[in-house]
């Protein structure tokens, strides 16, 4: 059996719209592999880059911010991005874990 | 998403209202599904095929489809027999790994608003007051007043409706006497090896916060087991 252990982050979105503050909701949609974080999981983003919650253990997040700003500024309603597993690159973001994970970003309108 | 359904899912997932979320990831478009409600009519074309992910509670893209589904279940319903030290740091708890609380206490100076602020505490006897809690083999029992006559008519109830969980605070000596108590009330060893007692997993320590965190990790390994 499982619990609903949900983690208040569309309350907290609530929260963000009613400050006027623009909202990205992200939601892990497809998983693959050994991912840190299971389908359903969710972070929010508002133009500043502030964000709260998760799609993984801190491997992709700051990539989920900077491409939820992106749809904010371009006005974009939804877009879905895909995570691989990093490589040696350093800089490159990835999961380091080896999983991949499919990620859904849609603005709050 | 439009702000309206956000509000919606909101307000669904405060009344515990079983449903799920619906998405198109390819045109954005979403809604709520519930059973026996008429679904949006952009995804009636996939309708038996959401019925079937709600009805197993699974999360996920529908296979060869772009249609997401995200279902929200009850939360597991909780009863704490007391509202001691121990339930003020549970309720903590409770709430961020979203279990359902309520407290049985009949002892007025316990069961508090102040101690115990936005929560519905039951001021009565625990015959009394599961009559007015519906539970089932989904519901768990914590039992801490280590009080027989408080704790036990809990217990009782617990084990004739098959909680999956049932917990009793008490050292190993309190806990042998009361198994002796059931059995002598007609409980079988079989349903009396059913409690957790002495509550919770061995983490060592004794302050109440521990042990509340002892009792809470105990409950979410059981959730996970059945």
């Amino acid at each position: 059996m499982k619990n609903s252990f949900d983690e208040k982050i569309l309350e907290e979105a609530s929260d963000w719209l009613k400050v006027n503050q623009k909202v990205v909701l992200a939601t892990v949609i497809q998983t693959w592999g050994s991912s840190p974080r299971q389908v359903g999981s969710r972070m929010i983003v508002n133009e500043k880059g502030d964000f709260s919650g998760s799609v993984s253990g801190g491997c992709v997040e700051s990539a989920v911010v900077r491409e939820c700003i992106g749809i904010i500024k371009d006005n974009k309603p939804f877009k879905k991005i895909e995570f691989k597993v990093s490589n040696e690159s350093a800089w490159e973001v990835g999961l380091a874990c080896g999983g991949e994970i499919a990620v859904y970003l849609e603005q709050i309108i | 998403m439009k702000k309206q359904l956000l509000d919606q899912i909101i307000k669904k997932k405060k009344n515990k209202d079983e449903f799920a979320i619906i998405i198109n990831i390819t045109n954005g478009k979403s809604c709520i599904y519930e059973t026996n409600k008429p679904i949006d009519k952009n995804f009636e074309k996939h309708l038996e095929q959401i019925k079937n992910y709600f009805e197993k509670k699974k999360n996920g893209i529908i296979e060869n489809t772009d249609i997401f589904v995200e279902t929200y279940i009850r939360p597991i319903k909780v009863i704490i027999v007391g509202a001691v030290h121990i339930s003020q740091y549970l309720v903590d708890y409770a709430k961020s790994l979203n279990f359902e609380i309520s407290i049985i206490d009949p002892r007025g100076y316990f069961a508090t608003e102040q101690r115990f602020p936005d929560l519905k505490i039951i001021n009565k006897w625990p015959e009394e007051a599961f009559k007015e809690i519906e539970t089932n083999e989904n519901s768990a029992l914590i039992a801490l007043t280590h009080d027989p006559k408080i704790d036990d008519p809990a217990l009782q109830h617990a084990l004739k409706n098959k909680f999956y969980y049932i917990g009793a605070l008490g050292s190993k000596k309190t806990h042998e006497n009361r198994c002796k108590r059931l059995k002598e009330a007609g409980f079988s060893e079989e349903e009396i090896n059913l409690i957790h007692g002495p509550i919770g997993i061995k983490l060592g320590g004794k302050s109440a916060p521990e042990i509340a965190l002892s009792i809470i990790a105990q409950l979410v390994a059981e959730t996970y087991k059945k």
